[in-house]
C-alpha cells in the first residue's frame, strides 16, 4: 500500500512537472521579431515563381528587401506595384527583392504574381514557420537585410505605401550608405 | 399526355444523370471539411472563421469537390500546401498517434487512481463498533423496568 501511494506521488509530481515544462516551453518560443542588427533567420524554401528552392544563405553578400505577403492580404495588393518598381529600381545597386508568400495556396499566389507583375522571386511558406522565427503577426510586413546577413533599417508592419520613407532608409541601410 | 410526361422524364434523366454519375465515388461535402480543416492565420476550424484565408481554402475546397476529389486527396493537397497543422485533428499513424492515445491513457489512469483510492478508503474505515456503554442511571431505570416485568 505504501509502494502504491507513493508512485501515485511520483506520478502526480512528473504529471505537473510536464504540463509545467510544456507552459515554459510554450511562453519562451512564442514569436518575437528578431532584433534590428542581429542575423536574419536562415530559411530555404520552395519557389512559387519557378522550380527548386530558394535559400537566404544563398544571397550572402547582397542586400535584400524581404516581404511577407499573401494573396488574401488587401493591403498587399496596394503595394505590390511599388514594390515592383522598386526593385527595378534598386536591381543595378544590387538589391535582391524577395517575396514570401504567408499561409497561402500556391494557386492563388501565382495568381497573384501574374496578376500584379511580380517579377522578383517569391517562396512559399505555407506552414508559416519561416514567418514565425521573423515575428510576423500579419502580412504585409518587409524586413531589410545588408550584405553580411543582418537586419537593418526599420522592420516596416503593414503597407510599405503608408511608409515610404521608412522604406527608403530601409533600402539604403540594406545597402551601407 | 403521357407522351409528353415520358419525355420530360426522359429529358431531365439526361442531364441528371451524367452529372449524379461524374464522380467515382461519393462525393465530400464542404460543410464536413469545414471541421476538420484548420484556418491558418486565426487558429480555429474553417467553419468558425470568415478570415480571408480561411475563405479561400473553402473557396479551394469546393471547388476541388465539384472536380470529385476525395477527403483524402484534398486534406493530402492541404498538408502539402500548409503543414500537417492544416488539420484539425493529427493523423492516426507515427508519432501523431500518441495525441490519440495520450488523452484516452489519461483516462484510463485516472480512473484505476480513482478506483484505488476509493478502495483504499473503503478499508481504512473504522470497524462499526456498536452502541455505546449504557450509563448507571439508564442501566438503574432498566432494572427496575425489568424487576417490574417480573
Amino acid at each position: 500500500m505504501r509502494t502504491l501511494k507513493l508512485t501515485g506521488q511520483v506520478v502526480a509530481l512528473a504529471a505537473v512537472a510536464g504540463l509545467l515544462g510544456l507552459l515554459i516551453w510554450r511562453l519562451t518560443h512564442q514569436s518575437k521579431p528578431p532584433k534590428i542588427g542581429g542575423p536574419a533567420p536562415a530559411f530555404s524554401l520552395k519557389r512559387i515563381d519557378t522550380s527548386g528552392t530558394l535559400g537566404l544563405a544563398s544571397l550572402r553578400g547582397k542586400p535584400v528587401v524581404l516581404n511577407f505577403w499573401a494573396s488574401w492580404c488587401v493591403p498587399c495588393k496596394g503595394e505590390a506595384a511599388m514594390l515592383e518598381q522598386a526593385s527595378h529600381q534598386y536591381r543595378k545597386q544590387g538589391v535582391v527583392f524577395l517575396g514570401v508568400d504567408f499561409h497561402d495556396l500556391a494557386g492563388d499566389a501565382r495568381t497573384f504574381l501574374a496578376h500584379h507583375g511580380v517579377t522578383y522571386p517569391t517562396v512559399q511558406d505555407g506552414s508559416g514557420a519561416v514567418a514565425d522565427r521573423y515575428g510576423v503577426s500579419a502580412v504585409p510586413e518587409t524586413y531589410f537585410i545588408d550584405r553580411q546577413g543582418r537586419l537593418v533599417g526599420e522592420h516596416i508592419m503593414g503597407t510599405v505605401v503608408h511608409a515610404k520613407d521608412a522604406f527608403r532608409r530601409g533600402v539604403e541601410a540594406a545597402l551601407g550608405s | 399526355m403521357i407522351l409528353r410526361v415520358g419525355a420530360l422524364v426522359a429529358l431531365a434523366l439526361a442531364f441528371v444523370a451524367p452529372a449524379a454519375a461524374a464522380c467515382a465515388q461519393p462525393r465530400t461535402s464542404l460543410s464536413y471539411l469545414e471541421g476538420q480543416v484548420m484556418c491558418p492565420t486565426c487558429h480555429t476550424t474553417l467553419d468558425q472563421s470568415d478570415s480571408a484565408a480561411a475563405l479561400r481554402i473553402e473557396a479551394y475546397i469546393q471547388k476541388r469537390i465539384d472536380q470529385c476529389a476525395t477527403e483524402g486527396q484534398i486534406k493530402s493537397e492541404l498538408v502539402a500546401n500548409f503543414g500537417a497543422g492544416i488539420l484539425a485533428a493529427p493523423p492516426r499513424r507515427g508519432f501523431d498517434l500518441l495525441a490519440w492515445w495520450l488523452p484516452i491513457g489519461g483516462l484510463a489512469a485516472g480512473a484505476l487512481l480513482l478506483g484505488l483510492g476509493v478502495w483504499r478508503w473503503s478499508r481504512m474505515r473504522a470497524p462499526d463498533e456498536g452502541p455505546g456503554p449504557v450509563d448507571d442511571d439508564a442501566e438503574r431505570q432498566l432494572d427496575e423496568l425489568l424487576a417490574r416485568l417480573d
